[in-house]
């Protein structure tokens, strides 16, 4: 995660100088750390994490490495370990690679207009005094819905002869949005802007509360204006948050799953819209064979890391 | 102001015309359509209270996003603190661990799971069955971590100082400040479950378990096909699901507010 | 630095996996599978989610538990449509799948069996005997590479063309005769109907991927070009064909001529009148009711058959054994008396849908003398061909799928490239075990 807070100690935002802690028995302390009542305290949620996740996710990984399928207890089936070889078969094959360009071209989208909304509204909405609570209903109010419920509407919406299409009139696409194969990622891509949005303003909004005022009057001072004094003041002020909505952004696109199910019902026209999660599911699920699934899964979380890491470089060159 | 107003008539818009649809006789998909003035019906609703139990569905919802907010607010305070304050072996392991599950997409990790939910711990067709994947809110733990590190060294070191242990400080300093993030990271908590539908949908075949989302799902998905119009009931069926959440937003919105996530921010 | 933590995070990941992996890949204890079979007790069971078949299922099972209290079922819904498998599948894996599923698909036949988690009815003393005598020689199709029965054949539903007559007669075409038996036929009504603006689409079958779509646009019309021959014949794709192609390029061009929408309609487009025909089985009739007057042919063919010669899709849903169940010995009695003559006769008269049992029109001969309307579906089930029961049946029908609509319905590749590239890879996948 992107702030300096993360790799270490807090830093001491007091800057005052503390007495050392109570010295305690050494030997605990190189055994356990200085206060071992954090193990018993982070207990819980370790355990919760081992279980839940680390388990399946560690026998997810297991399984890409071996010729492997569910089976009803008891069965006995012969489980070879096969190396690289599902890795090789989610590669070659086309769909796989097509849905990995297909979530990158929706990464291109979505990401950065997330930002550049989320930044300008959370802006104008920190500026806005009357109104406020509408204001704020109005844009978190798709968060908050189950795409199952807005995706009907969306549907309604772009169809061929949906009010989109009516409005736009004879400039309307044709195909039509969700089965022109160059359309469908980008309608996705704005469907789920829209609906996070909400999230995304809210952090911009709070890292807003931090921007020193002393830096507006000074910018005012030297003559800026409004578009000025944003570009140079509170676009730099909001540094750590922008890195973390880039790479929140990039983590839940990336594992874009619900609405291409929804939205386009198998993967759009000619697979235009399938991300690999989806296929990931077809192939897992649907078809039986989890062991090029989770492949596809191990390749795609090793990508999101990747790309999370270059991102944080990216962002937070100072 | 303006470009505020026309951004909000735009989100909300979908809203406004699921709101239209769910209410119309026949399915109007004109631009007059949009604004009708008459043949408005509740015909739609009260079909799907025919089909879905509403009310035990809503209960279902209620025990297994409660049961979450409830686990990850008492542990995920707990594993917040310690992250953030407390210096223990495995610390840095643990942060890393949960970054790397909020990275994971569910899909991969459904069926292994489902086993052992269902296999090693018997919990099929039951509430704890239903929160266990759920139960401790990673983005929560995350949110109460940067809470607590947002609060000034001082308040701490003063009570080392002062000889409190570790438990008293907890106790005493710590967890009365907590509250602002409470409220932030429960509601942040509550979408995710209450909106859940692949989980709980392979979990219970029972439909007295089934939540909101999945009962409203499988309307939309199955059923409405064979109500007298068809789209009006699926729009139907979208809005009963939303609104609920939509509504618990809105009482509660002023809580959600810049300052509580104000500490997630910092540089 | 934090790379190494999460590094470390990983190998932690790694190892509680791969122990726990190395666990249960061993194999939790087998069932004893022979004890079950002679076992006897509660029993419970699924249906699917249609009102109609949820309403013949609960009268079945109450007649059953009046007459054994000591061997009660219980019964649940699961929700019908692509994603039933998928919970059986995964109660199968978990192993709290239940003793019969009234909605077993065949096309996932196949997968369930790989997963050891059905029971072969012919390990059953009568079984193969009763499931014969009852289906006749279309039990055939329904056995399993192996020779033995995996499920039982239960109901189909014949698909036919369903046309509005009211959209006909608007499109002045007559519309107790249309003009529907042969493609060029069949083109030049749809062209009537969508010119005259009778209705927006002449037929709109849904144009999306999923694997199963393609059994109700390429397959019935393929079954009866080809006098009723499966996709997939010992082991080798049938499709990329003369038959395959004539198919295919009739619907090329209903979609080219814009007879066909290439976008799916959001809820059923023949109940709305926005499709003059639908093509679909017997159980749509209680959808569409008295919202449209329709009536129903059988699917076209290039030179046109007559309708006792056609076959199409069965559409059909068996019920299969599974093998968590306990008890067995009551299982089996059940599905006997569940596909009895007498609940055969219940399931048609309450949903309409035609059980897969020799010679039903003589049988029920009541039921269709006062239902002429279904009389067709009866001559026409006659005449159905059925998935083939091949490994890999769902990746196979993707993989068609694929090929399909990128070359007939977005008409992006040419059919024959598309058609070869498939059908490779269907043989491949068929031959695989």
């Amino acid at each position: 995660m992107p702030n300096a807070t993360v790799t270490g100690k807090a830093k001491d935002r007091s800057g005052s100088t503390t007495p050392p802690p109570k010295r305690r028995a050494p030997r605990l302390t190189t055994l356990f750390g200085r206060q071992p009542l954090g193990i018993g305290l982070a207990a819980p949620y370790a355990v919760f994490l081992a279980a839940v996740f680390a388990y399946p996710l560690g026998l997810a990984v297991w399984i890409s490495f071996h010729d492997y399928f569910f089976t009803a207890p008891g069965a006995q089936v012969a489980r070879p370990f096969v190396g690289l070889d599902n890795y090789k078969t989610a590669l070659a094959d086309p769909a796989v690679r097509r849905s990995f360009l297909n979530v990158v071209e929706f990464l291109v989208i979505n990401v950065p207009l997330t930002v550049v909304l989320a930044l300008v509204l959370a802006n104008a909405l920190n500026g806005a005094i009357r109104g406020r609570t509408f204001l704020r209903v109005a844009y978190y109010v798709p968060y908050v819905t189950a795409s199952v419920a807005v995706v009907a509407v969306w549907l309604f919406l772009f169809s061929s002869n949906g009010m989109v299409n009516q409005l736009l009139g004879p400039l309307a696409p044709d195909p039509s949005w969700l089965i022109n194969n160059k359309l469908v990622m980008p309608v996705i891509a704005i469907f789920v802007t829209w609906k996070q949005l909400g999230f995304f303003i809210l952090l911009y909004l709070a890292a807003l509360q931090n921007v020193p005022r002393e830096l507006y009057e000074a910018a005012s001072v030297d003559g800026a204006g409004k578009f000025r004094s944003f570009m140079n003041v509170t676009v730099p002020g909001v540094r750590p948050a922008t890195t973390l909505v880039v790479i929140l952004a990039t983590i839940t696109g990336a594992n874009l799953f619900t609405e291409p199910y929804l939205l386009t019902s198998g993967g759009g026209p000619n697979g235009a819209s399938a991300s690999p999660v989806l296929v990931m599911y077809q192939k897992g699920i649907e078809q039986g064979n989890p062991d090029v699934a989770s492949a596809i899964g191990v390749i795609l979380v090793i990508g999101v890391l990747v790309i999370s890491l270059i991102n944080r470089r990216l962002l937070e060159r100072d | 102001m303006g470009f505020l107003l026309l951004g909000a008539f735009v989100f909300l818009f979908p809203f406004y015309y699921m709101v239209i649809g769910s209410l119309q006789k026949t399915p109007d998909t004109s631009i007059a359509g949009a604004i009708p003035t008459h043949g408005l019906t509740l015909d739609n609703y009260s079909q799907i209270n025919e089909r879905v139990d509403l009310a035990r569905s809503l209960v279902n919802s209620g025990i297994f996003t409660g049961g979450v907010i409830l686990f990850t607010v008492v542990f995920g305070v707990l594993a917040g603190y310690a992250l953030a304050r407390l210096h223990f072996r495995g610390r840095s392991t643990l942060f890393a661990l949960m970054l790397l599950v909020m990275m994971v997409p569910f899909q991969l990790l459904i069926i292994p799971l489902y086993v052992m939910v269902v296999r090693s711990y018997g919990l099929a067709d039951s509430y704890m069955g239903m929160i266990l994947p759920f139960a401790i809110n990673s983005t929560a733990v995350f949110v109460f971590r940067q809470f607590f590190l947002s609060l000034p060294e001082d308040l701490f070191a003063a009570a080392r100082i002062d000889g409190a242990g570790e438990l008293r400080i907890l106790w005493s300093i710590a967890l009365p400040l907590v509250r602002p993030a409470l409220v932030t990271a429960a509601l942040l908590t509550f979408i995710g479950p209450w909106n859940e539908f692949l989980w709980p949908f392979l979990i219970t075949k029972d439909q007295d378990l089934q939540p909101l989302a999945v009962s409203l799902a499988n309307y939309i998905s199955n059923i409405a096909g064979r109500a007298a119009n068809p789209f009006g009931a699926i729009l139907a069926g979208a809005v009963v699901l939303a609104a609920p959440a939509v509504a618990l937003f809105v009482a509660f919105q002023k809580h959600f507010t810049s300052s509580e996530l104000g500490s997630g921010v910092k540089g | 630095m934090k790379s190494n933590k999460v590094a470390a995070a990983a190998v932690l990941t790694l190892a509680i996996g791969t122990t726990a992996a190395c666990g249960s890949s061993g194999g939790s204890g087998g069932s004893d599978a022979s004890g079950a079979q002679a076992a006897h007790g509660p029993v419970n069971v699924w249906l699917s989610n249609n009102p109609e078949e949820v309403a013949w299922g609960k009268a079945m099972v109450e007649a059953w538990n009046t007459a054994h209290p000591t061997e009660l079922v219980t019964a649940q819904e699961i929700p019908a449509g692509k994603t039933s498998e998928e919970v059986i599948g995964a109660a199968i894996t978990a192993g709290n799948a239940p003793c019969l599923v009234f909605n077993t698909a065949p096309a996932a036949v196949p997968q369930f069996q790989k997963q050891g988690g059905l029971v072969a009815l012919d390990s059953f003393p009568d079984g193969k005997a009763y499931v014969e005598a009852r289906t006749g020689a279309p039990a055939d199709q329904y056995k399993s590479p192996d020779g033995k029965f995996y499920q039982l054949p239960w109901k189909s539903n014949p698909v036919m063309i369903f046309y509005n007559k009211d959209i006909m007669t608007k499109a002045g075409i007559d519309a107790e005769n249309p003009p529907l038996a042969t493609y060029d036929e069949f083109l030049a009504t749809s062209k009537k109907i969508v010119s005259s603006g009778a209705a927006q689409a002449a037929i709109w079958p849904a144009p999306t991927s999923e694997f199963f779509q393609s059994w109700f646009d390429f397959y019935p019309l393929y079954a009866a070009e080809t006098g009723g021959k499966q996709l997939v014949e010992d082991g080798k794709a049938t499709f990329d064909s003369e038959e395959g192609k004539r198919v295919s390029n009739f619907w090329r061009t209903m979609y080219a001529e814009k007879l066909a929408p290439q976008e799916k309609y959001p809820a059923d487009s023949f109940a709305d009148k926005k499709a003059a025909m639908s093509i679909v089985g017997p159980w749509a009739i209680s959808v569409y009711g008295d919202k449209v007057k329709w009536g129903a042919v059988p699917v076209p063919t290039s030179a046109g058959t007559t309708a006792d010669k056609t076959y199409t899709f069965s559409d059909a849903k068996n019920i299969a054994m599974y093998s968590a169940c306990k008890n067995q010995g009551t299982a089996w009695d059940l599905l006997k008396f569940s596909t009895s003559k007498d609940q055969d006769g219940a399931l048609l008269d309450k949903t309409g849908q035609m059980p897969l049992r020799k010679d039903i029109a003589t049988v029920y001969a009541d039921y269709f003398s006062s239902h002429p309307d279904y009389k067709k579906f009866a001559d026409q089930a006659a005449r159905t061909i059925e998935v083939p029961n091949v490994p890999n049946s769902i990746a196979i029908w993707q993989t068609f799928r694929d090929g399909y609509t990128s070359s007939v319905i977005f008409g992006k590749t040419p059919i024959d490239d598309a058609f070869k590239t498939s059908s490779d890879k269907v043989t491949a996948l068929a031959g695989q075990s």
